[in-house]
């Protein structure tokens, strides 16, 4: 505890570069949220090479937990868009897989004492990078979809079949709720990683304030102390429906892509 | 079929077989299809939660797109407040469009 700053809530969401770099007026510093999403990404090749090296017939340990991932992902995707959605399955699979990582990842406790730039952190707990990821979904659905579809794609906002006057009405809706898919995509993720880390932090800041106002709060602290326990439980459930929710919202924005021109 | 498949049943004979992977895998879909057929659909706590946090952002991101692009218009066209107030009617019209199709999806 000695040495120890008090660090308030929102100290774990600070960018730090590491190593800065500045090419033009752009600051395109390696800091810690890249280097936390390179670690995930060293994480999931270094599982996945594991798990694939051996190719048993009767799997082991870990290729037993890569087969059940693969066949869960492979299910939503087939349930979802259809059996030639399986082309999507490397988009859908990599981008559950690497938020997941990062948001499981976020959870571990820092090395106490490290330096602030090497602290655990959660590159999800930042709208750009999920803001990042849900326009990349979205771009993906537009391209696809026009490809697809020519511009019968655009039928997405006015389906056939409705009284004329219902038109004028329908589109901007339709246009409305086509445009909040990557704001929600996005916000969804960002807004449920910051709170719950919040509201953890501040859980973990009441014991060590209450332990150090001695007495009878020292033996009062079992309380936030539980509450921080419990909260822990809950944001690795959190983590992982998270990183589900937003593969499966992926899966279903292509599928209506895929099938734009037929409703 | 070759000598070879022969001799080896021959050489195995005493211990388990090993059962063939096609033969495997068919024992395998039928597993895995009874599964599904007894699970009932959405339950649990979990895809319950899941649907409950996604509902609320869907709502939210709507009525935030509808609100902002009335204020953008207004901006533009100084038209007073006439399509925020048109926009945040679309974009909670929106929302609730959103969350119709989130629990349809979820019900299929």
């Amino acid at each position: 505890m000695i040495g120890l700053k008090a660090a308030g809530p929102m100290d774990q969401f600070e960018i730090l570069p590491i190593v800065p770099i500045k090419i033009g007026g752009l600051d395109l510093s390696f800091t810690n949220s890249s280097l936390w999403m390179m670690i995930a990404a060293g994480a999931i090749f270094a599982f996945f090479f594991a798990a694939t090296r051996g190719r048993a017939v009767i799997p082991g340990r870990i290729q037993s937990a890569a087969e059940v991932l693969h066949e869960f992902m492979a299910d939503l995707v087939r349930g979802t868009i259809g059996h030639d959605g399986m082309k999507f399955f490397p988009y859908v699979f990599t981008l559950f897989v690497f938020i997941l990582v990062m948001n499981f990842f976020g959870l571990i406790p820092s090395i106490p004492g490290a330096p602030h730039e090497f602290h655990t952190f959660t590159p999800t707990s930042h709208l750009v990078v999920t803001f990042a990821l849900a326009m990349l979904t979205i771009t993906i659905v537009v391209v696809y979809g026009l490809m697809k579809n020519g511009l019968g794609f655009f039928k997405l906002f006015a389906p056939s079949g409705l009284p004329w006057w219902l038109y004028p009405l329908l589109v901007p809706i339709e246009i409305v709720s086509f445009l909040s898919r990557p704001i929600s995509l996005a916000v969804r993720l960002f807004a449920n990683m910051f709170a719950g880390h919040i509201i953890l932090k501040l859980f973990a800041t009441f014991v060590t304030m209450m332990i150090g106002a001695g007495g009878i709060f020292a033996a009062m602290g079992i309380a936030p102390f539980l509450g921080a326990v419990g909260v822990t439980m809950l944001e690795f459930l959190v983590a992982g429906l998270q990183a589900y929710v937003f593969a499966i919202l992926t899966c279903i924005y292509l599928s209506d892509a895929a099938h734009a021109a037929d409703h | 079929m070759p000598m070879a498949d022969d001799v080896d049943h021959g050489s195995d004979a005493g211990r388990r077989q090993p059962p063939s992977l096609d033969e495997f895998s068919k024992r395998l879909d039928a597993a895995r299809g009874d599964g599904e057929a007894e699970k009932p659909a959405g339950a649990g706590t979990g895809p319950a939660l899941g649907r409950a946090l996604r509902v609320s952002s869907e709502l939210l991101a709507a009525l935030l797109v509808g609100t902002l692009l009335g204020w953008g218009l207004d901006r533009l066209t100084q038209a007073g407040p006439l399509f925020l107030l048109l926009g945040m009617l679309v974009g909670f019209a929106a929302g609730v469009r959103n969350l119709y199709r989130a629990m349809r999806n979820d019900a299929k």
